[in-house]
């Protein structure tokens, strides 16, 4: 015969409730369904699913965000990258820019290259140093809120932008 | 103890597709690019270039038995090419993991030589190509893990002392806790035979050239300290022991009717060890470095001009060695 309910002594105990008291001594509960309800006991096996529907629905939204970013180049998107370990194409590391800064770090301790560069990196950096100069100055220029030497700023940027850009 | 030192780098292409997501034809075009620049900076005429058709095997074994090219780039799928320098110091990859990976080999422990050669190539190429290159990242490589100067210092190291005085395996992890890689005598994936090993940086971004080869050379010079060491105390503690095992080793090479690819190459390295330690002078060096290379498998067959199932092969392999070491004892 069905063991009837520990709390409401009443309706037939579904859920088996275990209880661990202040002195750290366990004690056993037969619960009916309504009771649980209440008390909001909750079953494992419940538990357990609801857990695992949360971990897939996050994966999957991982999955689709990794999905979405694409490489403009290659097609490559972050999902295939992280499935292969292996970028397609030189502009991937563009594309996929704030994702792999963190892996960078993790992998070499760094993210900042020294050593040997190219020509054409030599380049590239050189006017990548003179863009976040005039930045700087401007951003100055605005809080000292010189006008006059902002203007002249701006226009020096955007010129040496258009420059880097071409 | 310090058999070679090896520089490696790794370039791509800035305007074709990587490995993942390159085509027949982006292969064939890097093939081609790299067989111009060859040609432009004069290397194709103290060289060898070979096509994909041209790495069938057993060619292709035999090349990855003599370290000029890797396990990948035997296995992939790509169109590949490769050049070979005219002493085999230099040899460049087309299409195995990066578009182009190029190494200088040299003798002993000579990073000025090896990196000093491969520099040279760098920039003659350089002249040619475009690189992918980033300043942030450095060169451009398709594994993250090769970002930055995509540099692979290695020595190969020869510690057979430590081996016995069963001391190897700690004075590795030393190598290891500083971030370098330790691998057998095939690089990556292979195991430790003959008590060969590979070490080698494993960052590549965050530190120039220069501080990656003084890291590695400065292990590689501790690791030839404690070897120096573990020999002094053999020779004086077990020398007994020590000559016993080295004059085994000589005496089945010479008498062995049958050698696998690993038993002898333990062997020899044994006898590589008895060498360096003044106990046997009827064999040198040079010898044994010859056949050591001879006795693998593919560099059996080219050499014996055959081709041979692994039972004939162990065989000739034991009557090649045989012979060798009775024709220089006389």
């Amino acid at each position: 015969m069905a063991k009837s309910c520990d709390i409401c002594k009443n309706r037939e105990g579904a859920l088996k409730v275990s209880q661990v008291d202040s002195d750290g001594r366990m004690t056993e509960l037969w619960v009916c369904a309504e009771c649980a309800r209440q008390r909001g006991f909750t079953a494992v096996e419940e538990l357990k699913a609801d857990v695992a529907d949360v971990i897939a629905e996050l994966q999957s939204r991982v999955e689709d965000k990794d999905n979405a970013l694409v490489c403009p180049d290659c097609r490559m998107t972050y999902a295939e990258f992280k499935r292969l370990g292996r970028v397609g194409c030189a502009r991937c590391y563009e594309a996929f820019h704030d994702r792999l800064v963190p892996l960078v770090r993790r992998i070499h301790g760094a993210v900042q290259h020294v050593g040997r560069t190219t020509k054409s990196g030599r380049k590239r950096a050189q006017e990548r140093l003179t863009l976040e100069r005039l930045r700087t100055h401007l951003q100055q220029a605005i809080d000292g809120e010189d006008y006059e030497r902002a203007a002249a700023l701006r226009d020096q940027l955007r010129r040496a932008e258009d420059e880097t850009d071409g | 103890m310090v058999v070679s030192t090896r520089v490696r780098l790794a370039r791509n292409l800035a305007d074709v597709p990587f490995a993942a997501k390159a085509g027949p034809a982006d292969q064939e075009r890097v093939v081609s690019s790299l067989r111009w620049a060859l040609q432009e900076i004069g290397c194709l005429e103290q060289g060898r270039f070979f096509d994909d058709e041209q790495l069938a095997e057993p060619r292709g074994s035999c090349l990855l038995e003599r370290h000029l090219v890797s396990p990948d780039f035997l296995s992939t799928k790509a169109r590949r090419g490769l050049y070979v320098g005219e002493d085999e110091a230099v040899s460049l990859m087309i299409n195995e993991e990066d578009h182009v990976r190029f190494q200088v080999l040299a003798s002993g422990l000579d990073f000025a030589e090896a990196f000093g050669r491969a520099a040279v190539l760098d920039e003659k190429l350089e002249s040619q190509l475009a690189y992918a290159f980033s300043p942030e990242f450095g060169f451009l490589t398709a594994c993250p893990t090769n970002l930055g100067t995509a540099l692979r210092a290695s020595v190969m190291v020869h510690l057979p002392a430590l081996v016995m005085t069963r001391e190897i395996e700690k004075v590795l992890r030393g190598a290891l806790h500083i971030g370098l890689a330790v691998r057998g005598l095939f690089g990556e994936g292979t195991e430790t035979r003959g008590n060969y090993f590979q070490i080698s940086n494993q960052r590549t971004l965050g530190q120039s050239e220069s501080e990656i080869i003084e890291t590695v050379t400065e292990v590689c010079r501790q690791l030839i300290e404690y070897e120096r060491k573990a020999r002094e105390y053999l020779m004086r503690n077990l020398r007994t022991e020590v000559e016993d095992k080295v004059f085994r080793s000589l005496a089945i090479l010479k008498g062995a009717r049958i050698l696998t690819s690993s038993e002898a190459t333990n062997l020899l390295a044994t006898v590589r060890l008895g060498i360096v330690l003044g106990l046997i002078n009827e064999v040198t060096l040079a010898e044994v470095n010859r056949l050591t290379v001879l006795v693998r498998p593919a560099n059996l067959q080219v050499v014996l001009a055959a081709t041979l199932d692994g039972a004939e092969r162990d065989e000739r392999r034991a009557t090649l060695v045989r012979e060798t070491l009775v024709r220089l004892r006389s």
